[in-house]
């Protein structure tokens, strides 16, 4: 079972997904723009700016996503310490910054004709802002810090206090009266969504997710050679 | 109807930059973190170069990552 987890192993695995996902990649973001800017239905009441909300929240979704992932893992490593898990981490890091900074900027610009502002230091934008924050702390750590042992402690130090903010995102516009709008897609509960804003929304969702899977293994697959080059002369 | 489609009812600058931003870094940082990859592929490549033929056949025989970026890199090359 360990034995196929071993860098060889996933090294070969990496490479097969990513020749998979680049084979499959184009045509699902054809699908995915077509019924986001074609094919789904303008908003009653936002008319066709809602249009926004199918990269806004595949981003946002996957900014807090990849902080959670990160988190949880960062524990495991601090318990068990697997050394995997802190490449892993390194790899998702800027890709949950880059959807963090996308989640912010798209909702600004969905903010201005929505709210006619810009920007407003409302609990759910300043949560985010935040997260933001605590993802480039997150990085710099690898970026500023010499000795591997020092990055793992304070990398993980900053992702478990990071995580308290991930419930406040959550359920900031329940707990605060925000711009913001609330939930409208539940997982427990009905959702309010329509299933015509649905679809578009799940096919981005799919097209982000494919995305951050490639650059992830890509980034995945760079920390593998870096780490057998400098092993080369010892193998 | 396809300047509609541009306008979008007068929303058309929101939506379109909103959607080209989000196309321009994607774009930006898949190519960045893929010349990345190649240059550390290369630099693994000119390691190897170093070693002499004894070692770097003992390092192809026990890395089989080894074997494998030499052969993406002699197909690419």
């Amino acid at each position: 079972m360990f034995k196929f987890f071993s860098s060889t192993n996933i090294f070969f695995l990496i490479q097969k997904l990513i020749k998979f996902i680049n084979s499959i990649f184009f045509l699902i973001l054809v699908i995915g723009l077509t019924f986001a800017l074609i094919l789904s239905p303008p908003d009653y009441l936002q008319g066709e700016v809602v249009r926004i909300m199918y990269v806004h929240v595949p981003s946002a979704w996957i900014g807090l996503g990849c902080f959670s992932l990160i988190t949880f893992l960062s524990v495991l490593n601090f318990i068990f310490k697997i050394k995997n898990f802190y490449f892993i981490n390194k790899s998702m890091a800027p890709i949950g910054l880059l959807f963090t900074c996308l989640a912010i900027v798209t909702g600004s610009l969905w903010g201005q004709p929505t709210w006619g502002t810009w920007w407003a230091w409302d609990a759910r934008l300043t949560s985010m802002l935040i997260l933001m924050m605590f993802y480039i702390f997150y990085i710099l750590t690898f970026k500023l810090l010499n000795k591997e042992e020092l990055i793992i402690k304070v990398s993980s130090i900053i992702a478990i206090i990071g995580s308290i903010n991930l419930p406040i995102i959550k359920y900031s516009v329940e707990w605060w009266a925000t711009l913001h709008q609330p939930a409208s897609i539940k997982i427990s509960g009905s959702s309010s969504i329509h299933s015509e804003m649905m679809l578009p929304l799940m096919v981005m969702l799919l097209v982000f997710l494919l995305y951050a899977a490639l650059i992830f293994l890509m980034k995945y697959k760079t920390e593998i050679i870096r780490i057998k080059k400098k092993n080369i002369k010892r193998d | 109807m396809i300047s509609d489609f541009i306008t979008m009812k007068g929303h058309g600058l929101y939506v379109w930059l909103s959607f080209s931003i989000v196309f321009i870094s994607c774009t930006i940082v898949y190519y960045k973190t893929k010349k990345t990859l190649k240059k550390y592929e290369q630099e693994f490549l000119a390691e190897l170069q170093t070693l002499t033929l004894e070692e770097k056949n003992k390092a192809l025989e026990k890395s089989k990552v080894a074997q494998q970026i030499l052969a993406t890199s002699s197909k690419t090359n």
